[in-house]
């Protein structure tokens, strides 16, 4: 490399010699990240209980939720599944304990499965979530539920329904600690009252994968096309767009879209690039922009409030404050981080906790644990405590009382987790702003849409 | 609420027993001399779901912690001779077996409950168990409203160790066919055999627990 290539260091070669932290670090922000909370020696090393569970739809995501999986203590993966013998050969080598199996209903029939994680594409959940809770099973269901709203009320309402069961919608963000210290940060007011945000998703890729033949073709590349496809907005804007909802404290009145395929012309008829606006009660609107045919910034959330702006890139968090904003005060200790020409203030969970002052203050964990382990970590904790509720209850009480049973279950406190309500929600929104981007219109959203009956 | 100084003996119970506690219930109150009559001709209460608490208290080196749950069942079955409207001082023919599943048991904090259910030896002792030995009524009520006040003697089973304790009971009727019973005594984890938690350097627990409880029962219909 000569004297030249090193001064012009261009954006790629920097993104591929560094961390993002470190890019983060040199843009300048101050850093909002949740310390990872101290754990009790006989912690590390005890297992207080281990619930057998199966994943079903062995995709790109699906391998992550294994991969994740066998990190978590609590888990004891016995079954994966996919119809696709090649998908499932790769999986198992992630998962040499499981049994592989091509038929999701033999995992149903096996009593030893207590919970199943579903990963298949979105247009077939409606089937798989149904059968599994009648299998009285405990379900994890990624996000969007379904591409339609009949099918997304169909699940939530069996979810419902099943109320010795644990059903968790995969938004992920909601089990983040992270992303629940922000919550309340915010609703403290921190920021000032909320005047807009904007969220993100920028990546240079086609979307598409790559297939031996026609058929498979189809079948792998659902999301390229309309008929099963909730489009980018729908797949990837609805976990973005549920946590500035959740984070706004409010679920939007309408939604305006747009959308084009500006780059990946191979005959796919869902847009690649699309944007959306949402407006929000109170006026504050939401901007959400999604593109395959560009990087640049990646992907990342911004809240501005009155007193300030708070960035959220993944489980790291940093707040940009006004001059005439209020001091808080610990902000003065605080890491910060450049931004452009603006300097962020790093937000810490936890960080005054006198339980954290034996740790090594580093924020390793923010960049290593991603909000899926924390979802699934939620999942197997709940789905084990519901079990045990039932059963404990059931040996204790009078089991035909099962008004009781359903009481006492309501009132236990549960890991944080998106349930069948947020999960319909989420997907109701996520399909209307599919539904305005593909017309390039706008969509009112009245409240009844969101509602269950 | 009364509050009370629980006292203690140590006793080991044979393993054999505790894992058969049915029997041993049932071989226990067949001995008891209060047990003269028929069973079935005795006034019985079941426990009522939701409506129960029970909590323990402690203490540690950081900061004190509380356990609790509602999930508080068993039951309490008096002599037809014990007459509610005009009870008699002195010893009470009774019957009381109360239970509560471990795991049950829940703070606000699940890390620190996982590693209470590990230090109370839940996969082998699933759950706490109380029997009433002796109970005497040292203080009848003055109106329908005012409360029983009695002394009792049991055991109380945690962790596979039988420990007896005693303490003052209250009992109050609540409307036409329930009674609910509040009391509160202290034990020591060590006696039970429980190692108090800590962490080096971090905090430790404190070897005394209060136990509170307020429990409600309903008279089971006759057939």
């Amino acid at each position: 490399m000569n004297k030249n290539e090193t001064a012009e260091l261009n954006r790629r070669d920097f993104l591929k010699g560094s961390s993002f932290a470190t890019l983060m670090t040199m843009l300048g922000g101050v850093e909002l990240i949740t310390r990872a909370p101290v754990q009790a020696a006989d912690l590390a090393t005890l297992v207080p209980f281990q619930v057998k569970c199966a994943v079903i739809g062995l995709g790109n995501w699906g391998r992550e939720i294994i991969a994740t999986l066998s990190r978590l203590k609590t888990a004891q993966l016995t079954a994966i599944c996919d119809t696709y013998p090649a998908s499932l050969k790769r999986a198992a080598n992630s998962a040499p304990n499981a049994k592989g199996l091509d038929d999701y209903r033999k995992i149903f029939d096996d009593k030893e499965v207590q919970a199943v994680v579903i990963a298949t594409p979105t247009h077939q959940h409606r089937e798989i979530v149904i059968a599994a809770l009648q299998a009285g099973k405990h379900v994890y269901c990624e996000a969007p539920l379904a591409n339609n709203i009949e099918d997304a009320k169909a699940i939530a309402l069996a979810a419902k329904a099943a109320r010795k069961q644990v059903f968790q919608a995969g938004l992920q963000t909601r089990s983040d600690p992270q992303r629940r210290f922000l919550l309340d940060f915010i609703r403290a007011g921190a920021s000032g009252k909320a005047v807009k945000a904007h969220a993100q998703w920028h990546k240079k890729q086609s979307w598409r994968m790559a297939s031996p033949n026609p058929a498979r073709e189809r079948e792998l590349n659902w999301r390229l096309s309309k008929e099963t496809s909730p489009g980018l907005v729908g797949e990837l804007g609805i976990h973005q767009i549920d946590a500035m909802s959740w984070f706004l404290n409010g679920r939007p009145v309408s939604v305006t879209g747009f959308g084009s395929i500006m780059q990946w012309k191979d005959g796919r008829d869902v847009p690649d690039t699309v944007e959306a606006f949402f407006e929000y009660p109170g006026g504050a609107h939401l901007t959400y922009e999604c593109t395959l045919a560009n990087s640049f910034d990646a992907d990342y959330e911004m809240l501005y409030g009155t007193d300030a702006a708070i960035m959220m890139r993944g489980s790291k968090a940093w707040m940009f404050k006004e001059v005439d904003s209020p001091l808080l005060g610990w902000e003065v200790y605080a890491r910060k981080d450049q931004f452009y020409k603006e300097t962020g203030i790093a937000l810490i969970a936890n960080a005054t906790k006198l339980t954290n002052l034996t740790e090594k203050a580093t924020d390793e964990t923010a960049y290593t644990t991603k909000p899926l382990y924390f979802a699934l970590e939620s999942f197997l904790t709940n789905a084990n405590t519901v079990s045990s509720a039932v059963e404990d209850f059931s040996a204790t009480f009078d089991v035909n009382d099962k008004a009781a049973l359903e009481k006492y279950i309501s009132e236990i406190k549960l890991q944080p987790a998106a349930g069948y309500q947020e999960g319909f929600e989420a997907t109701v929104l996520a399909i209307k702003a599919n539904e305005a981007v593909v017309h390039g219109q706008k969509v009112a959203l009245p409240k009844e849409w969101f509602e269950l009956g | 609420m009364i509050q009370s100084n629980g006292c203690m003996v140590n006793s080991k119970q044979e393993k054999y027993l505790m894992k058969k506690n049915c029997f041993l219930l049932v071989g226990t109150l067949a001995l008891l001399p209060v047990s003269l009559r028929a069973a079935e001709d005795w006034v019985r209460y079941n426990a009522v779901p939701n409506s129960s608490k029970v909590k323990v208290d402690g203490t540690s080196t950081l900061h004190d912690w509380s356990v609790g749950s509602t999930a508080l069942g068993g039951y309490v079955e008096f002599d037809p001779a014990f007459d509610l409207a005009k009870p008699a001082l002195g010893k009470v023919n009774a019957h009381c077996d109360v239970r509560i599943f471990v795991r049950q048991l829940k703070s606000d904090k699940t890390d620190m409950d996982n590693v209470m259910y590990d230090s109370m030896k839940e996969k082998d002792h699933r759950r706490i168990d109380y029997r009433l030995s002796e109970m005497v009524l040292k203080e009848a009520p003055k109106s329908p409203e005012a409360p029983f006040l009695f002394d009792t003697k049991g055991e109380l089973i945690v962790a596979g160790v039988t420990n007896k304790v005693q303490m003052p009971v209250t009992m109050v009727r609540v409307g036409a066919d329930k009674l609910k019973f509040t009391g509160s005594t202290s034990v020591k984890m060590t006696s039970f055999g429980i190692a108090p938690p800590t962490k080096l350097g971090v905090f430790s627990t404190g070897d005394d627990v209060k136990l509170t409880f307020e429990w409600l029962t309903a008279r089971k219909e006759q057939k």
